[in-house]
Order: structure tokens, then sequence, then C-alpha cells
């Protein structure tokens, strides 16, 4: 077999780049309005609220497995840990978001005008606490999670509400939509080509679930983890799988992967919270 | 490779053997059983092609349907280079948007090892 010349420098040199260089230049809502009708058209028996079920929606059997896990869900330990976590360190807490923490989780991600940059709930959990000179909490598992989730719970219900109505915001959710749509990394992978254009098929026995939800419910506690963990933990997964290094892009909570959670909450916009959940 | 008028006879003598008797598989420049067995391992192995994750391949467990089934690869590809270079990625084969990773041109599988699956996958 005659071998094909080209050259893989090329490629090779595209695995790696600087994420916040590129940005795509679309207008928020009408996108986000497309990439529902697309997403939906998959599915069109699908209500807009099943979304916040991932996965789930595209098949019934693990849909019923999932309902029998969350009749006494394992993630209901780590929220009383996350009440404890809270009312420890409850005067700190307090002077940052205030006493109602059921009115925590609806307020993130937001883009801050002043800052120049989106604030996500556990970057900001972690800047309240270094703030009051406590120690932040670790990225992904453990207390971040714990806290994250009891915010997430006392939240449920009321629906994911982004608002994009500056020229700041407009630019973090077009720098996360071309993370999320371009190919990275060595598969020639992107978000988009499994969330979006094969969402409801299967990649060997994992169904894809559409990025449409993708925010409404986490943390999650994973089966496949065994405990529970973070959005950004669940993203650093992904790229993984995509042979995408993570740390190219800065990692959890990165300004790329605040950006990333920017463009797929508000795509998630109308859905209701759902915190913390069960997954495989 | 060899010109493509010869392709194309070998394609309808293919065919025609393909339909009247499915089972044959010795058409002119088929590889040793060696071979193709490495080929099969390596489209199998998951940190290798792992061509599961996405195609149906007879005798693979839980494929993913993301892609086409791989079947009848011959009739598919009278031109073996075609689909080495499907496969390796070449830019002018490849689908827009489509998730078929290029194994070549972004150094996931060797030449050699591309050539391996080649072999197994003609033989389906
Ligand atoms: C090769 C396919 C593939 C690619 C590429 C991929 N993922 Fe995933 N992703 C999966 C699978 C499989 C799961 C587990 C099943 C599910 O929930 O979709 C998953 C799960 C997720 C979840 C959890 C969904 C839930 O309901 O809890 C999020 C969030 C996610 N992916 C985000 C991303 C982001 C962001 C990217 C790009 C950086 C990405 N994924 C790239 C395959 C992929
Ligand atoms: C992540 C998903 C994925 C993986 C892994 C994958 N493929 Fe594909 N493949 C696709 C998709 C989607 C298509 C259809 C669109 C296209 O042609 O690009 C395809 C198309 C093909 C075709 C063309 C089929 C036709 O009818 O023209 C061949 C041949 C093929 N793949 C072989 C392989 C082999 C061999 C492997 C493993 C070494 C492999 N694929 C791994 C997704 C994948």
């Amino acid at each position: 077999m005659k071998k094909t010349l080209l050259l893989t420098a090329l490629s090779a040199g595209a695995l790696t780049m600087a994420a916040n260089a590129y940005a795509d230049n679309v207008d928020p809502e009408k996108d986000r309005k497309q990439l529902v009708d697309f997403i939906m058209a998959k599915a069109p028996k699908v209500s807009f609220e099943d979304y916040r079920l991932g996965a789930y929606i595209y098949n019934a059997d693990k849909r019923a497995q999932y309902e029998a896990v969350n009749e006494f869900p394992p993630y209901l330990d780590a929220i009383d840990a996350g009440e404890a976590l809270w009312e420890k360190d409850k005067a700190v807490y307090e002077k940052c978001f205030g006493s109602d923490v059921s009115k925590i989780r609806p307020k993130y991600p937001y883009f801050d005008d002043k800052r120049g940059e989106v604030v996500t709930l556990e970057l900001a959990i972690n800047e309240c606490r270094q703030n009051a000179g406590l120690k932040p909490f670790k990225w992904g598992t453990g207390d971040i999670a714990r806290l994250s989730a009891y915010l997430a719970y006392n939240a449920r219900g009321q629906k994911i509400n982004v608002k994009i109505d500056s020229e700041g915001a407009r630019k973090a959710y077009n720098e996360g939509r071309y993370l999320f749509t371009r190919p990275h990394g060595q598969l020639n992978l992107s978000c988009a080509k499994c969330h979006a254009y094969n969402a409801g098929r299967r990649a060997r026995a994992n169904i894809l679930s559409s990025a449409l939800g993708h925010t409404t419910h986490f943390p999650v506690w994973r089966a496949k983890w065994n405990h529970l963990g973070t959005l950004h933990k669940r993203y650093t997964g992904c790229m993984k799988n995509m042979r995408w290094d993570p740390k190219t892009v800065g990692g959890a909570q990165s300004e790329a992967f605040r950006n990333l959670e920017f463009f797929e909450a508000y795509l998630s916009n109308g859905l209701p919270i759902d915190g913390p959940d069960y997954r495989e | 490779m060899k010109n493509k008028l010869i392709h194309a006879l070998a394609a309808t003598a293919v065919a025609a053997t393909m339909l009247s008797a499915p089972a044959i598989s010795s058409a002119a420049g088929t590889a040793d059983a060696k071979v193709i067995a490495e080929g099969k391992k390596l489209a199998f192995k998951r940190s290798k092609g792992n061509c599961l994750a996405c195609h149906m391949i007879k005798g693979g467990s839980l494929p993913g349907n993301i892609g086409p089934a791989l079947i009848a690869m011959k009739l598919r590809y009278p031109d073996k280079q075609k689909l080495h270079d499907k496969i390796w990625g070449k830019p002018e084969q490849e689908i827009k948007y489509s998730m078929m990773p290029p194994f070549g041109r972004h150094v996931i599988l060797s030449d050699d090892e591309i050539n391996k699956i080649v072999e197994y996958i003609y033989t389906l």
C-alpha cells in the first residue's frame, strides 16, 4: 500500500493553542434558539423540561434505572455534608452570598462587567473563603462539590437565567462557543460532535447527551467515580477522552472553562435547576 | 496502486463472487491471515483504532452507532487506496463535522498499523 504523504507537523501544531485568542462572533440569543431547535428536532417527543435529565431522555431502560436509583439517591449524605460546611463558616459565606441559601445557585454563572470575566459558583466560593483568610477548597471533588450540591439542592426548580447584556458577556459566550464547536485534540473531536450533532447516538454503550441541559444538575454523583464531582471535573474527563489536554486551556476554573460553562448555561436558559443528580 | 481500469474490473469480479458465494474472501491481493489478525486486534483495541466506539463490526461487542456498519468493504471500496486514505484522514475524503478521526494525519496510528486495519476490514 502506498503511503499517503502529507506533513503531519501541521496537525501536531494545531493540538496546542491559547483558547482565548479565538472566538466566534454570533448573536447569542439567535444562536441559542437555533441550537435548541436543532437539538430538539432530534427527539420530537421529548419535552423541553426533560432535557435536565441528560442522556436518559434517549433510552427508556436507562431512564427507568436512573429513576430507581433516585428513589434513594447516593448523594444525600453529600448534601448534609454541604450544609455542615455552610454552617461551619456561615458568617463568612453570608457576607459574600447573603443569608438565603435558595437565592445563591441561580445567580451563577454570570458575567461580571467590572472584572471583565465570567464568575462561576465554585470560583465565588473559593474567592469568598480566601478573602476571609480560609483555605480554598480543591477544585473538582470533595468539599467544593458538597457545598455546591447544598446550594443547588436549595435552589431546585428555579430556572436557569443567564443574562448577556454587555459586549464583554457576548464575547465570553462566543469564546465558550468556539471551544465547544471546534475540533480539538488528537482525535479531531469537538464537544459539538458528541453533544450536538450526534446527541442520542451511542459511542460504544454510552448514549450521548445533548448540551442542552448540561449545566442543570451539577454537581453529579457518578457511579463511575463513586463520588460527587463538579461540572469542570466532567469537562476535564471528556477532554481527556478527546485526547485534548485540559491544561492547554488552563484546566478547571480557568477563563476558558468558565467561558465554556457560560456558553452551556446560557444554552440551557429556561430549564430548572436540578442539582445534585445521579449519573452512570 | 495500479491503474483505475484494473480496479474497476476487480470490483465487478468481487461483486459477482459476493452475490453468488458470500463466504468467499480470497480475491486477488488478499493479505495473509497473520496480517489480518493483527489488523483486527488494532481495530478493536480501545487505545488504538477503537473503531467499535462508532462502528458496528461483525464479532465486536457493544458497538456504537455513530458511523455506518463496517460491512461489504470491498464493494464500497473497490479501490483499496481510497479506503486507506479514508482511515488515514486525507482531507479530500473527509466529511465535514464527521466524528471519524483522521488516524494517520493526527498520528493516532502509524501507516503500518493503518495498512493492517485496511487488510482486516477488507475481509468484512
Ligand atoms: C467522543 C464523545 C465525546 C466528546 C467529544 C465529548 N463528550 Fe462529553 N460526554 C460523552 C459521554 C459518552 C458522556 C456520558 C454520557 C452523557 O451524559 O452524555 C459525556 C458526558 C458529558 C457531560 C455530563 C452530562 C450529564 O448529563 O451529566 C458534560 C457536561 C459533557 N459531557 C461536556 C462535554 C464538553 C464540554 C466537551 C468538550 C470539551 C465534551 N463533553 C466532549 C462523550 C463525549
Ligand atoms: C469517533 C467515531 C469514529 C471512530 C472511532 C471511527 N469512525 Fe469511522 N466513521 C465515523 C463516522 C461518523 C463515519 C461517517 C462519516 C464519514 O465518512 O466521515 C465514518 C466513516 C468510516 C468509513 C467510511 C464508510 C463508508 O461507507 O464510506 C470507514 C471505512 C471507516 N469509518 C472506518 C473506520 C475504522 C477502520 C476505524 C478504526 C480504526 C474507525 N472508522 C473509527 C466515525 C468513527
